[in-house]
């Protein structure tokens, strides 16, 4: 077993508390990417309160794991993670994506402290992760390189070249994660621009896929391990998951890309928030 | 051949290309960090150079440009000083999005080499032409931006680079350039023009290629005319040296640019940007490609074709001699 | 009448718009002549009767404020030195000839006699051997050199004496400039392109001349200006620097030996 049990109830709660983070971020912010962030959370929690090697007094430590996130739209669900850690202040959530702000619908590296890369173009991430990875090879550094991408993201040639050449270089160390929320901004994938087979995909290009559902938070970590421990090549952990997933109201609709909530919207989301939890965390204990 | 003005002796010695890949070379051998990167034109770009005696140390990412640069930039965030090498027309346009978001915005160290620059590789078209580089980076935020006239200033523009903080962006030719340089008389130093020959007649501000033609034109005008142009090699686009266009603006008061460009948006345009907030009265003319997509020839034929050869630095500037600007209505002595 | 001849007419040229002109000078920087006319006004000319029409200078006194006029005078001067030739002018300026033009107006005894008074003064600082005294006669003397050698040579050019007009015609937008470094405003210059001249006083601010004359001070100026001194010695020296090409410097002398010779 990957999580011990008490480590499981810990990352539970710390899941649920980032959920509320998030919902609130958004609401000081007026608006944000809600559905992505929800449906990413739960990766996000696992990397940075279990897996990533990182050094919250040194972000620019060299031999850090680094965490690039390609999908660089969902700002408001990593800004979060990072101010939770104690990279920035938690008081600066307050003004997410006002003027003049460090932080931002897109998060800029030069402004947000313990932030690997600058995102928000889609389809840069992945060429970046690779580039981290030989250079940490040349460097002969051990240091992990992850990163999340969007399945809509996949649509992007540039995805397909970082990916060839992943292979190529036989990038171990380098894991890469897709957020299939089978959802985008005009609907679902598969109607806009189907993906499927997708994980074929990645295996033609000569990744090793491992499948998993990305909101059980025992089978993705067994996963992240497996992926981890995989060194004959580039691996992608396929990470099944809701968009919005927390906010039963919003949950698998691809038309919550990006919401802004009245004030009684906002605690429906929160009180959605503690019943999905609390069913969660009673189901997989 | 027709079109060639030097021989096959000269073009042993005149490769602009694998002079900065032994100046690369050098600097892999003195700096950990420096690596190599190209897509599949590790020869065409001389990048190849470095492979010959660091083949760890150059990484070619096939014919994939925005990976490329990408990669590059992950690379430049982990610590690396990446040079990265590939035709200008893929680097400017074909992975733009790359080299603003990823290497522009995030400030990082990453030094472009666009090699086949301008109308370099003529015979190839316009597919393969690159007119709009130096207007294009020119606007990147961030950027540095190298146009050097010969083998020797593009040696020193690399070295320059890797101890220039963030992204630079060197402009070469294909590699068979006549040199203006040897390595005693080029004092390069980046945002600094070079000035090759006095004057107070007229000033003729050139970058890259058109640095030769320039130099020799001045020659003729000197020999011939009786015309002293001051001539200046403004290799520095990013940024440009404001000083010495006002001087050139003050002392000579005519000023022609040339370059292997679209004279929009490229060198003319940054000078007459200079020139026109400096507010003072100044002749001016831009040589260069005049906003056409090129027939297909050999460099030297395209440049007589559009009129940025040294004839027509001669003609632009004969008609620039000839030209009223200041008050020459009243020819009477003061009493 | 005998028929003039070229020099005759650069002579005249010479005198009436580069010589003449140099009685405002006079007026502005001695205070000794210059206070008599404080507040006066008058007309006062120089003329000659040339073969075909009169020929003169003139000069409107205008509350004390001086103007050179080129030509004859629409009116009644006040006050006219009137030569019954263009050879009689030349040669009484030159020296050759004391005698003396027809003086209208002399009942008007205090315009008159001061009138007599510039003219005097300026032929006596022109006709000196030997630099003057006091400092502030050694800068104007300079400033009337440069002003009637840039003049003298700008209107042999529009008189289109030979070997001038011949350099002017091939030249490109040009600025030539005589500089003293101790004293800024004895400067003068003068802009030559394709076949115009045009003398100015005064530095030239517009860019940077093509070709300057720097002294470095008064008493170099007056060694060249007064043929005291060798050109080439005081370039040695470091009395005298030639910015630009000093091809051009000899050239710019050989024309100035010219204008001094058609004065003298």
């Amino acid at each position: 077993m990957a999580l011990t049990e008490t480590e499981f109830l810990e990352l539970e709660d710390k899941s649920r508390e980032l959920r509320h983070l998030i919902v609130d971020t958004v609401q000081w912010a007026g608006g944000a990417h809600i559905g992505g962030s929800l449906s990413a959370i739960d990766i996000m929690t696992l990397l940075y309160y279990k897996y990533l090697n990182i050094d919250v007094t040194n972000p620019e430590w060299g031999d850090r794991d680094r965490f690039i996130l390609s999908k660089g739209h969902i700002g408001v669900g990593l800004a979060p993670v990072l101010a939770d850690k104690g990279f920035i202040d938690k008081q600066e959530l307050k003004t997410f994506n006002h003027t003049g702000s460090s932080l931002g619908i897109h998060l800029d590296k030069n402004k947000v402290r313990g932030l690997d890369a600058s995102t928000g173009s889609l389809g840069h991430g992945l060429s970046l992760a690779l580039g981290t990875t030989l250079a940490g090879r040349h460097q002969k550094k051990d240091f992990k390189t992850w990163c999340l991408l969007g399945d809509g993201e996949c649509n992007e040639g540039s995805v397909w070249e970082a990916a060839m050449a992943a292979s190529h270089y036989k990038a171990h160390n380098m894991i890469t994660i897709v957020d299939r929320n089978m959802c985008m901004m005009d609907g679902s994938t598969e109607d806009v621009m189907a993906l499927e087979p997708f994980a074929d995909k990645w295996k033609a290009f000569g990744f090793h896929v491992i499948e998993v559902d990305g909101h059980n938070l025992k089978e993705l970590a067994e996963a992240m391990e497996g992926a981890m421990d995989y060194t004959k090549g580039p691996v992608l952990l396929l990470c099944n998951t809701i968009k919005g997933c927390g906010v039963e109201f919003i949950a698998g609709d691809y038309r919550y890309h990006y919401a802004s909530f009245d004030p009684e919207k906002h605690q429906l989301c929160k009180d959605q928030i503690d019943q999905y939890h609390d069913l969660r965390k009673e189901e997989n204990r | 051949m027709a079109g060639l003005t030097y021989t096959i002796l000269d073009a042993a010695n005149m490769s602009t290309a694998e002079v900065y890949g032994k100046a690369l070379e050098q600097l892999a051998d003195n700096h950990d960090n420096v690596v190599g990167l190209t897509a599949d034109l590790a020869k065409s770009t001389k990048i190849g150079v470095l492979a010959e005696k660091h083949p760890d140390r150059l990484y070619n990412m096939g014919i994939a440009e925005q990976n490329l640069f990408g990669v590059a930039a992950g690379m430049a965030g982990a610590g690396l000083v990446p040079y990265v090498s590939t035709f200008a027309v893929f680097t400017s346009m074909r992975a733009l999005d790359q080299v603003h978001t990823d290497i522009c915005y995030q400030n990082l160290n990453v030094k472009m080499i666009a090699t086949h620059a301008g109308l370099s590789f003529g015979q190839a078209g316009s597919t393969h032409h690159c007119t709009e580089d130096i207007g294009i980076m020119r606007t990147m935020a961030n950027l540095t931006v190298v146009v050097p006239a010969d083998g020797i200033a593009a040696a020193e523009a690399v070295t320059a680079a890797y101890s220039k903080n963030g992204p630079v962006y060197i402009r070469l030719n294909r590699g068979y350039d006549q040199p203006v340089y040897d390595s005693s008389t080029c004092d390069f130093e980046i945002g600094k023009s070079i000035e090759l020959a006095e004057g107070t007649d007229l000033t003729i501000i050139a970058c890259g290629a058109a640095v030769y033609r320039a130099r020799e034109a001045a020659s003729v005008l000197k020999n011939n005319d009786g015309v002293h142009a001051r001539v200046i090699d403004m290799h520095t686009i990013k940024p440009i040296d404001r000083d010495a266009i006002l001087k050139a603006v003050h002392d000579t008061r005519r000023i022609i640019t040339v370059e292997d460009h679209n004279i929009i948006g490229g060198l003319g345009s940054a000078v007459a940007e200079v020139m026109a907030e400096s507010g003072k009265a100044c002749a001016f003319k831009r040589l260069g490609v005049p906003d056409t997509f090129s027939i297909i020839g050999l460099h030297e034929d395209l440049m007589a074709n559009y009129g940025f050869d040294v004839n027509g630095i001669l003609n632009s500037a004969r008609e620039l001699m000839n030209m009223d600007f200041e008050e020459d209505d009243d020819w009477e002595d003061e009493l | 009448m005998s028929v003039l001849g070229n020099d005759d007419i650069y002579a005249n040229k010479i005198f009436l718009n580069s010589v003449l002109p140099l009685l405002k000078v006079i007026v502005e920087d001695v205070p000794s002549i210059g206070n008599y006319w404080i507040g006066r006004s008058a007309v006062c000319q120089v003329s000659a009767i040339g073969p075909e029409e009169k020929v003169g200078t003139h000069f409107v006194i205008d509350e004390g404020q001086w103007t050179v006029k080129k030509g004859i005078y629409d009116g009644e001067p006040h006050v006219e030195l009137e030569f019954p030739g263009i050879e009689a002018l030349n040669s009484f300026f030159q020296g050759k000839s004391k005698k003396l033009p027809k003086m209208k107006g002399w009942y008007r005894l205090g315009t008159f006699v001061n009138f007599m008074k510039v003219l005097l003064k300026m032929a006596a600082l022109l006709g000196l051997e030997k630099p003057p005294e006091t400092q502030e006669e050694k800068a104007l003397l300079v400033k009337m050199y440069f002003y009637l050698l840039s003049a003298g040579i700008s209107q042999l050019n529009k008189a289109g004496h030979k070997s001038i007009s011949e350099w002017t015609k091939i030249s490109p937008d040009r600025v030539y400039a005589w500089e003293v470094e101790t004293h800024p405003d004895c400067s003068a210059y003068m802009r030559v392109k394709a076949g115009k001249s045009k003398a100015c006083r005064g530095i030239y601010k517009r860019s940077k001349p093509f070709f300057t004359m720097r002294f470095d001070n008064c008493d170099s100026a007056l060694g060249i200006l007064m043929a005291i001194d060798d050109m080439i010695e005081s370039t040695v020296k470091g009395k005298l620097k030639m910015v630009g090409g000093p091809e051009y410097g000899a050239q710019l002398g050989d024309f100035m030996l010219m204008v001094g010779d058609y004065a003298k």
